[in-house]
């Protein structure tokens, strides 16, 4: 029953998405009547073809009244949602709560030795929080296409008459090339407003020629712009911003960050300072924006990248107050910024830290998704790489120091804490968000080794590779690649082509990030990647080895998933072939965007040699590690071996999910009746060495002891056969039967019956 | 002898002010560098002594000698600030030398020493946060809940430890806030070790095939 409602689910699930993806965004109303209808529909076209296929219409019939009650429910709860987007959240939350009980179940009771179960157990929790995020990627997709009233949506602010407030513009440098820095300066002295400073801090650059220009600008430009040089500064940039802010003029209500190498709009402070006439507005947030794409499919692909934050994430994290300070193209109120203490010179994100921090005390933060300013993307994939590092790192930092703040029942243990339950959910998923690219790699690890074991025929076993297993895990994937293409193609307006491209240019970084987590895990204070080092002059060569791990780990999974297929076709192994190539191709995204990045160098000019402020963390030296970790979890697989699997079927396999072929769902298989001539409890011989009594509505008898292998017969509910011989392997048992009415055999499987006799009389048959 | 010297001071700096009116900067700036010297731990002193200062460098020094006396006094704040923006707009160079959760330490690029206050509140930096009261029942929550993960067996037995901390610190907890979060430890412990009992249970029946 589970396993045909989790099939409805899937079903429901789809028919809801591929609607959505088609009309999600063009219907700009909200109706309950019509979302009633919508999911009324959904439920039924589901059903229609459940009834035709796998489903019994009682239980077509409860999970459908059920599935109306839960849709109802989101149907009132998110009411600025159109219908299509109203209704795929529900069908997505419930296929994703069968699946993961499905895979409760799988994992409880398969046959298996303890050692197997504790690595079953593993990969059943890294699959339950990996769907749950994938949950809130959802929510959030569907939030801001579906959404269709927008409460705190600000466009244009409304002068306020006569408030003006002092603003401080603060410039951070580091060893940045005075050309681009000047290029900020200018544009900064454009500025259309009366009233404000600017303030240079440039920390640590060693060479006295790179920073002393500097001064010499700032003193061209006017009395307003002031430089700062800090030397031996701790706290890298964050530190240098807070000792910016005692010098200040002390007349200024706000302070704004720019990042030395954007270009800001004459309006920008006109536009926004006006949000601050709101005593409780603490901060104020736009997108960053860049000009100097090249037109090649890294930048723009990186492009999107960027933007897909500003325009879907910060978006949907405004209507709840959530949003993030990003820094640059930002403005924050100073004694609010006083009153947090300044800047975490911990934090390597001190500006999202920050943000955190005032939410806390219970203020308000403001997005207005309009440019103001463009700065410069990254030269290669060697840069955006080590960017993406930083990002990652600084969000597991704030999850450190704040994961407590961030629980349902902060509120309780600190009264001041004043983040609302939308806020703590918003930067709990922000932080636990980045983990997916771990657990994608943990996925490719488990993946290869089940390849490999299936390849040398390897008795050692973590999860059976049930139909089921195979089949929901491939439809979520198609599904929420589809989704996270939509949303792309629908926010930023992109071609098909290029919200692939930008898919893969966020995958691509995956290991990157996978590092940062980890690094952010165990490391205290901040660091930065130190990608390999080249020692040849190609430049195409240099591009291969910034991104020799994924290379490899792409390698692998492909090269596995393909031997898989090859060694024994069928379409269990094309689908597990199919999955790894998948994985695969995420990893093998960075070399070829490594590559690819280089038209982008060549048009932009040799990179500028930044160095890199904090504590290095060599990437060869962590991939050492990272293999070292799996060697030990390939050693700890081989273990299983080792251990004794249970001989016979134990009492609790009953409990294990009945599986249904492709055939079933498709309906290819006729249903599950005992046809004519056929009696239940056939004689058998008194001289059978066993009994096998089927326990499952309908069992496959097959040509050879494996799920894909060609079907013979079908048996039916307690029917008994007669067992003449059996596999060698007891923790995954195959029974070789005699047909009943018939002179031919076949392998049933062991899991679907009840056994009447003694396993060890019975023969093995190789 | 305390009060003398307190006397005397105050005589000196009304003297000071007194020159200082007058328009007689030089006899005004020896009142007060009498005064510092007599009682160097006077912040008016030093305050006083910054305004007849005859160069920028012994302003900004007296200036940050009665910040760091006395960081409450606004006219001292007000014009170390601006007495430093002088100090910049000649020579931007500023080396750090320390900080306190009050003001930095730094040195100019003239070899000054002086110190700027931070005006802002002041935040425990994360590392060096002491561990909090409810810490060794955080600790047994986590190797509770890691043990799940791995058969929970190991959760049948960390979470009763980290009940039993969460009680035993209960008691002697110092802020409410710390009370609600042993309670919480309490509460989640009692969960994982109800969880953990089914799926130890699973494992356990593993080592005993037949």
């Amino acid at each position: 029953m589970l396993v045909r409602a989790l099939y409805l689910s899937a079903i429901w699930f789809a028919i809801s998405l591929f609607a959505t993806l088609i009309m999600g965004s063009r219907l700009r109303r909200s109706d309950s009547t019509l979302s009633i209808l919508w999911l009324t529909a959904v439920i039924l076209i589901g059903n229609f073809i459940a009834v035709f296929t796998f489903g019994r219409l009682l239980e077509i019939f409860g999970l459908s009244l059920l599935a109306f009650g839960f849709g109802l429910y989101w149907i009132i709860r998110l009411n600025d949602w159109n219908a299509p987007g109203q209704v795929t959240w529900t069908m997505t939350l419930i296929t994703t709560g069968l699946f993961v009980i499905y895979t409760f179940m799988l994992t409880a009771f398969t046959p298996l030795n303890p050692l197997s179960f504790i690595f079953a157990l593993l990969f059943f929790f890294l699959e339950a929080i990996t769907l749950l995020l994938a949950l809130a990627h959802m929510h959030e997709s569907l939030d801001v296409v579906c959404r269709v009233q927008w409460m705190r949506l600000v466009d244009k602010l409304e002068p306020v008459p006569g408030y003006l407030p002092m603003v401080s513009l603060q410039v951070p440098a580091y060893n940045e090339p005075i050309e681009v820095v000047q290029k900020t300066l200018n544009s900064l002295s454009q500025l259309n407003y009366p009233n404000y400073e600017v303030l240079v801090v440039d920390n640590n650059t060693p060479l006295q020629s790179t920073w002393r220009p500097l001064e010499e600008i700032c003193r061209q430009l006017g009395p307003n712009f002031h430089c700062l040089h800090l030397d031996q500064w701790p706290g890298y940039k964050s530190g240098a911003l807070n000792f910016a802010v005692t010098q200040t003029d002390p007349n200024a209500e706000i302070i704004s960050i720019i990042d030395a190498d954007y270009e800001v709009d004459p309006n920008f402070l006109r536009e926004l300072v006006p949000a601050f006439a709101d005593p409780q507005v603490a901060f104020v947030q736009t997108p960053q924006d860049y000009s100097d794409s090249t037109g090649d499919i890294f930048s723009e692909s990186t492009y999107r990248g960027y933007k897909y934050f500003f325009e879907v994430s910060m978006p949907s994290r405004n209507e709840r107050n959530a949003i993030i300070f990003a820094g640059t193209m930002g403005l924050i109120r100073k004694s609010v910024l006083e009153e947090i203490g300044g800047w975490d010179e911990w934090c390597i994100t001190e500006d999202a830290e920050a943000s955190l921090r005032i939410l806390k005390k219970g203020y308000q933060s403001l997005y207005i998704n309009r440019s103001f300013g463009s700065g410069m993307m990254p030269i290669n994939f060697e840069g955006l790489k080590k960017q993406r590092f930083r990002w990652c790192f600084g969000g597991i930092q704030i999850l450190k120091k704040h994961w407590e703040a961030l629980m349902p029942w902060a509120h309780l243990v600190d009264p001041e804490n004043q983040l609302t339950l939308a806020q703590r959910y918003y930067y709990l998923v922000g932080g636990l968000g980045w983990f997916s690219d771990v657990f994608n790699l943990l996925f490719a690890f488990f993946l290869v080794m089940g390849a490999l074991f299936n390849l040398f025929s390897s008795p050692i076993k973590v999860r059976p590779l049930t139909d089921t297993v195979l089949i929901i895990p491939a439809v979520f994937l198609v599904l929420h690649i589809l989704r996270f293409i939509w949303v792309l193609r629908n926010r930023l307006r992109v071609s098909i082509g290029m919200a692939i491209a930008t898919m893969y240019n966020f995958f691509s970084l995956g290991w990157a990030v996978t590092l940062a987590c980890i690094q952010g895990l165990i490391q205290r204070e901040g660091v930065f990647l130190r990608t390999p080092k080249s020692t040849t002059a190609s430049k195409a060569w240099r591009a291969i080895q910034v991104t020799q791990w994924e290379t490899a780990i792409g390698l692998i999974c492909a090269l596995t998933g393909f031997l898989a297929f090859v060694m024994d076709p069928n379409w269990r192994t094309f689908s597990l072939g199919a999955l790894l190539y998948w994985q695969g191709s995420l990893y093998l995204a960075a070399p070829i965007y490594s590559l690819l990045s280089l038209s982008r160098e060549a048009a932009l000019g040799a990179p500028v040699r930044v160095v890199e402020q904090g504590k290095p963390m060599m990437e060869q030296l962590a991939a050492r590690w990272v293999l070292a970790c799996s060697m030990v979890l390939i050693g700890a697989f081989s273990l299983i071996r080792f251990l004794p699997s249970p001989s016979g079927l134990p009492a609790y396999a009953r409990f294990l999910p009945i599986d249904l072929s492709p055939e079933q769902v498709i309906g290819g298989e006729p249903e599950a009746t005992t046809p004519a001539g056929m009696t239940a409890t056939p004689t058998i011989p008194s001289t059978a060495t066993g009994i096998a009594t089927v326990k499952v509505e309908s069992a496959n008898c097959r040509a050879k002891p494996r799920g894909g292998a060609e079907r013979i017969t079908i048996l039916y509910k307690n029917q008994a056969v007669e067992i003449v011989g059996r596999n060698d392997d007891v923790g995954n048992p195959w029974w070789y039967i005699k047909v009943p009415n018939s002179d031919d055999h076949c392998w049933l499987w062991g899991m679907t019956t009840t056994l009447n006799g003694t396993l060890e009389q019975i023969p093995i048959i190789r | 002898m305390q009060k003398n010297l307190q006397t005397e001071v105050s005589q000196l700096l009304e003297e000071a002010g007194q020159f200082a009116q007058q328009g007689e900067r030089e006899k005004a700036y020896r009142s007060s560098l009498k005064a510092t010297s007599i009682a160097p731990d006077e912040p008016l002193a030093w305050y006083w002594r910054s305004q007849t200062a005859p160069s920028t460098e012994e302003q900004l020094m007296c200036l940050s000698r009665a910040y760091s006396l006395d960081p409450n006094y606004s006219d001292t704040k007000k014009e170390l600030r601006t007495a430093v923006q002088t100090l910049l707009r000649q020579e931007p160079f500023l080396a750090y030398v320390y900080e306190t959760e009050e003001f930095y330490q730094v040195r100019s690029g003239r070899d000054l020493l002086i110190n700027i206050p931070k005006n802002r509140t002041f935040e425990i930096p994360y590392l060096k946060k002491s561990p909090g009261h409810a810490r060794p029942a955080f600790h047994w929550l986590t190797l509770s809940l890691l043990a799940l993960f791995l058969g929970g067996v190991g959760a049948v037995v960390f979470s009763p430890i980290a009940a039993f901390h969460a009680l035993r610190l209960q008691a002697s907890a110092p802020s409410r806030g710390d009370r609600i979060r042993l309670l919480i430890v309490f509460i989640l412990a009692v969960v994982i070790w109800l969880a953990a009992i089914p799926i130890s249970w699973l494992l356990l029946i593993r080592f005993y095939p037949s």
